[in-house]
């Protein structure tokens, strides 16, 4: 039936058509990360043609000042930003701290529920999943304003635990509910046959259960990773010292114009990492955010 | 909770002077932490949200009165909500429609074993590691009226009048922001429906085949009713992020012009910076309500089991 070669070529003629279609946002946001401004805000489309420029990376990411730059280049680039910073390493350093601390207090304790709601059986277990998924239909900003209270009065306010504590408890739902499905996988023969075998039900967890569901994990970490790194509201509103990098980004919006060299040179590092990542899980996340859906 | 566990051999040989649903056999230990991390961070919001729900800064104190249900009178009557609302809905059944019946074209043409189409499936969900933030300013950039590549296009194709800036203009500002979420999240619902795809059976096609089917009944009879568990999770998930917008429209719009971009979720933040709790807090518990019934009936309706 697909035997026919012109429909093969056509196939393939679409499928990479609308790929680079989507692909061409990404694409010419790096572009534009090596551009000079004329560049940039040219009436018609440069793709090639210019100077590229590695200014923007130096200001963001090396610690160049912005205004040395513009004695460098003459008065292009005058037209935006007033005294603020663009050196965003900090801001790269907090969201590695805030990512890398939710996803593993996220990933540990999903786990743990997961394996719970996946062995045992109990009333009114589906209200209690459903509970827990409706933690995501609160507007964020409706959350943001008590956290805000409570971290105050707690002494989290302007911390990397609080920030922590926040997104982790954005990624929890989902967490849980792919860490159920993954662990739903391993048949409930094992543990038991484990638990003959003398194990005890923490043992049996660690050293039986975990080892089969290793992929799911690194998926479900993975996620977790991605949505702290890229969360936005909580982190503006619970944090002034500590700015994730999406939230520094939105600081390159000044009042007086739009440094979009520099908020295209960090967007576009932004992404490298959860990329990199998100490539070497792509098997056990489509598997897992079905949400086990596609069991039977 | 009273707890059984499946079968527990082990559990009776043990002893134990807990009792047996504070113990590893029952799930209660298990879900503790999480539990106690949802009860201060996720009720305690809830309960704050609906206590200020109930107030009103008064005018000469300065302090908040508890008013009873004025608020909600207040949002029922107020044209602004029921305008956004109006948005919030538009917002969240065109851009699901549109992720929904994309996502599921791609993911047919991506379902094969050609060369290549690896790479495109990696390429593919690109879009999901940007921060919505950045999405939105990357938009922003493209569909600048002078300086944007996405601009420029539409215009050589005659789609848009140069005269009329996609997003300053009342009737086309909400598309603008729609692309930036159809253009991240399209490649989310791909992602799925491939899975779901990819785990089909073989045979009801070959048996298909043989009795003389087409592509599209294939389709139709086959593949649809057998990926409908995935397609309605899929479709729950994203409903919810839908329906409680609020990334894009702050970074692109602002809600502008005018108030043509609002949604609940943004007009509840413009609220809650305008530092107009209480009826902030009022918005915020309608959208909470509206997608608790939206999801509850979905998943009746759907027998979606977790």
């Amino acid at each position: 039936m697909r035997s026919n070669p012109a429909l093969g070529i056509l196939r393939d003629v679409c499928a990479w058509a609308i790929v680079l279609l989507f692909v061409f946002p990404i694409f010419w946001w790096i572009l534009a990360s090596f551009k000079p401004y004329t560049a940039i805000f040219n009436t018609t489309p440069v793709y090639w043609g210019f100077e590229p420029t590695l200014d923007n990376y130096r200001v963001t990411l090396g610690g160049v000042s912005r205004l040395s730059l513009i004695t460098d280049e003459g008065a292009a680039g005058t037209v935006a930003g007033g005294g603020s910073s663009y050196y965003s390493i900090p801001s790269i350093i907090d969201s590695v701290i805030v990512a890398l601390g939710s996803t593993v207090l996220a990933v540990v304790l999903s786990t743990l529920c997961a394996y719970g709601l996946s062995r045992f059986r109990f009333r009114g277990q589906q209200n209690f999943v459903f509970w827990i998924l409706s933690q995501r239909m609160m507007p964020p900003i409706a959350i943001a304003i008590p956290i805000f209270f409570m971290f105050r009065d707690l002494g989290l306010r302007d911390t990397h635990l609080g920030l922590i504590l926040a997104h982790t408890l954005i990624n929890l739902p989902i967490a849980v509910l792919l860490m159920k499905s993954f662990l739903d996988d391993v048949p409930v023969d094992l543990d038991q046959q484990a638990m003959i075998d003398g194990a005890n039900r923490w043992q049996t967890f660690w050293l039986v259960v975990m080892p089969l569901v290793k992929g799911g994990l690194a998926a479900t970490a993975v996620l977790c990773f991605i949505f702290s790194w890229t969360e936005f509201l909580l982190s503006l509103q619970l944090t002034t010292q500590i700015r994730t990098i999406p939230v520094k980004i939105s600081t390159f919006v000044t009042s007086t114009g739009t440094e979009w060299g520099f908020i295209t040179a960090l967007g576009s590092a932004a992404l490298v990492p959860s990329f990199i990542f998100i490539v070497l899980v792509q098997k056990h996340l489509v598997r897992g955010l079905t949400l086990g859906s596609l069991k039977d | 909770m009273a707890s059984s566990t499946i079968a527990a051999p082990a559990a009776s040989r043990r002893r134990s002077w807990l009792p047996r649903w504070l113990t590893a056999e029952s799930a209660l230990p298990w879900l503790m932490p999480v539990i106690a991390l949802l009860l201060a961070f996720g009720v305690y919001p809830l309960l704050y949200a609906v206590w200020l729900s109930l107030q009103e800064r008064s005018r000469i104190t300065r302090q908040f009165e508890f008013v009873g249900l004025k608020q909600w009178g207040i949002a029922l009557t107020d044209p602004r909500t029921w305008d956004s609302f109006q948005v919030t809905l538009t917002y969240t059944l065109v851009c699901l429609a549109v992720q929904v019946v994309l996502g599921m074209a791609i993911a047919l043409l991506l379902d094969t074993e050609r060369r290549g189409y690896g790479l495109l499936r990696s390429l593919m969900i690109l879009p999901l590691v940007v921060p919505p933030a950045v999405t939105g300013l990357m938009f922003l950039l493209m569909e600048d009226a002078q300086f944007g590549v996405l601009s420029y296009y539409l215009k050589q194709l005659g789609i848009i009048d140069p005269a009329n800036p996609l997003l300053a203009n009342n009737n086309t500002a909400l598309i603008g922001v729609m692309l930036a979420d159809i253009w991240q999240w399209t490649p989310f619902m791909v992602l799925i429906f491939l899975a779901g795809l990819r785990a089909l059976p073989k045979e009801p096609y070959e048996a298909a085949a043989i009795d003389g089917a087409s592509a599209f009944q294939a389709f139709r009879l086959i593949t649809l009713p057998l990926l409908s568990r995935v397609i309605a999770v899929a479709v729950l998930l994203r409903s919810i992020d839908l329906f409680r917008v609020y990334d894009y429209i702050y970074v692109m719009t602002s809600g502008g012009p005018g108030t043509q971009t609002e949604t609940l979720s943004f007009y509840a933040g413009r609220l809650f910076t305008l530092a107009n709790f209480p009826y902030a807090a009022t918005l915020a518990l309608i959208v909470l309500i509206s997608l608790n019934v939206l999801a509850a009936v979905f998943i009746k309706l759907f027998k979606v089991r977790f």
